[in-house]
């Protein structure tokens, strides 16, 4: 079943390693909270405001989630050191969207899917859903964060080891003019977050009204 | 479109569904006292029987297929919820390598469940979420909005989650866990049991003989803290609001409702308040003691036990309940044989994620 979306806003941001500018202090201007947010959290949170959202529903994606904490928690335990209950409570997959929420004071339906190198593409076809249902307007968020000490180890699918895409959709009143997911033409991103990349870079060159197959 | 239950099957520490409301009838906890995971530390946890997650995995599904009207998955949606994925085989080679060389990442993932079942059965399409506790609750909710949009005419849910040092280790250091089997609503409960389960469920806009309607979902998000709920309950009572007004029914129609009844101080004392606010009267319990909290799982058990009620129109008593905390939280305290045509399932989150879900007779 297919329908079409408007994307009303969008944003990207990846780099190599660690993303430098993210615009924290004044998206979250209180440092002990800031001090708690786990990377992911920080690339949504710059992505929704460049998107100008507006607290409604969210459908955020990870393949490989909190790594980060994730790492932290394993190290923990392998070395018998104290766990920190805030590295545990930060490994959840929908961290970031949470920690949005929090912010943001968003009391609305979040959702966070992670289906592996077809995340974002999941994410997008779920937002969809989201907007249908809901016949508002959805954030749709994806972001990977894979630096970590000794990533080179099993780290064979990205050039860029921060990164993320963000668009807020909602359902069009037709068909017409609407765009298939066109390739990825940025090279080296991570699978899991290269539909929606796309769909950022169709926005860019005005293509902003895509299909979807729910 | 209406969206049906059909078959299910599920495994847990109680056994396969049978056994598990077997269990529920009878009053008695699965729960075994493990201190391998902490170091001597004494902890309740929620075991399968025998060996190998993923086996348990495929035998489950195949139970479903082998019962159901489908020749095969190949026009299936597989939705799966699940927080830990592939954790335990990334920690058992991470421990004994301390390096990541023989961490193959995609079976690191969420996804890994779905990419198992994908290869031995072949679906139309697979989606996963992890929204920690509430993660096979917004997989069924996901399956009732495709289905009333006429997307798909089947999907398979699935709900699994394994034990892993890191949810075990992780929970203890928030200190949440019991030392013993959990006693939900409890006044004198000291916490929860991390335990693993297998639950899929196959939903269908076709009604058969035995189906059970998928009625209503709902969701919210509590904004108020990562870990802790809201203590005025808001968010459960807006999740739970949202699923009566999804099924058109009100309070006064939900016969009984499966809590999410972690057994931990805190999600216990605001789940009953939510209740007792939205619903006064309705009888509650929690069936997180008996198989323990299965997390990413739990809300496709619990969808499982609520099933099953209404076909065997007997409410379960609660388990392990001696002195009740919330006394106008109406706790079955014996085993109830009644006209049931509504059950609620709650299940909340890390993040105040929330979820609920209303199932009923489904009329011919």
């Amino acid at each position: 079943m297919k329908i079409a979306l408007n994307v009303i806003s969008s944003a990207k941001i990846f780099a190599t390693k660690k993303i430098e500018d993210l615009d924290e202090k004044r998206i979250v201007p209180k440092m002990i909270l800031r001090r708690r947010l786990t990377r992911n959290t920080k690339i949504m949170l710059y992505l929704a405001d460049r998107c100008g959202f507006e607290n409604t529903k969210i459908v955020y994606a990870s393949a490989f989630g909190e790594l980060q904490a994730s790492v932290g928690i394993t190290d923990a335990i392998l070395y018998k050191t104290q766990l920190s209950p805030t590295l545990f409570q930060n490994s959840v997959y929908n961290s970031a969207p949470s920690y949005f929420s929090l912010l943001n004071k968003d009391t609305d339906e979040i959702l966070t899917i992670s289906s592996g190198m077809n995340s974002s593409s999941e994410a997008l076809k779920t937002a969809a859903l989201q907007a249908l249902i809901s016949k508002e307007k959805v954030l749709c968020v994806a972001t990977e964060c894979l630096d970590i000490e000794n990533i080179q180890e099993v780290n064979n699918c990205t050039d860029y080891l921060e990164a993320g895409a963000g668009v807020v959709v909602e359902v069009a009143q037709n068909m017409d003019g609407a765009k298939e997911i066109e390739t990825l033409k940025q090279n080296g991103i991570i699978k899991s977050l290269e539909t929606l990349m796309s769909v950022v870079e169709m926005s860019e060159e005005g293509k902003t009204k895509i299909l979807i197959d729910l | 479109m209406k969206s049906f239950i059909n078959i299910y099957e599920s495994i847990s520490s109680a056994g396969d569904t049978d056994e598990l409301m077997h269990l529920a009838y009878a009053k008695q906890s699965a729960i075994e006292i493990d201190n391998g995971y902490m170091d001597g530390i004494p902890v309740g946890l929620g075991k399968i029987k025998g060996e190998g997650f993923f086996s348990f995995l495929e035998k489950v599904v195949q139970q479903v297929l082998d019962k159901s009207n489908l020749e095969d998955f190949k026009d299936t949606l597989l939705v799966v919820g699940s927080s830990v994925g592939g954790m335990a085989e990334s920690e058992s080679h991470y421990f004994k390598d301390k390096n990541y060389t023989n961490i193959d990442p995609a079976r690191h993932t969420i996804d890994v469940i779905a990419m198992h079942l994908n290869q031995k059965f072949a679906f139309c399409g697979t989606r996963s979420f992890s929204t920690a506790c509430t993660s096979s609750a917004n997989a069924l909710l996901l399956a009732k909005r495709l289905i009333e949009v006429g997307a798909y005419k089947n999907i398979l849910v699935v709900g699994a989650d394994a034990l892993c040092y890191t949810t075990v280790c992780g929970f203890y250091s928030l200190g949440v866990l019991s030392s013993k089997a959990s006693t939900p609503f409890d006044k004198n409960r000291d916490g929860m049991n991390v335990a693993e389960a297998i639950g899929a469920i196959l939903i269908q806009d076709t009604q058969t003989s035995d189906s059970i309607e998928l009625l209503g979902v709902g969701a919210s998000s509590d904004a108020y803290h990562m870990t802790n709920p809201d203590p005025q309950a808001r968010g459960a009572m807006k999740a739970m609001q949202n699923a009566l007004d999804d099924a058109g029914l009100s309070p006064s129609d939900i016969d009984y409702i499966n809590a999410h009844g972690t057994g931990t101080i805190a999600n216990d004392k605001v789940e009953a308040l939510a209740i007792e606010k939205l619903f006064g009267d309705v009888v509650v319990n929690s069936t997180k003691a008996i198989i323990g909290h299965t997390l990413g799982a739990a809300a496709a058990m619990e969808a499982i036990i609520s099933c099953e009620v209404l076909k065997k129109q007997t409410i379960p008593p609660q388990t392990a309940l001696k002195v009740q905390e919330n006394e106008h939280l109406n706790l079955s305290t014996k085993e109830i044989k009644k006209d049931i045509s509504y059950v609620m399932s709650n299940s909340f989150a890390f993040g105040g994620n929330n979820v609920s879900i209303i199932f009923g007779r489904a009329k011919s």
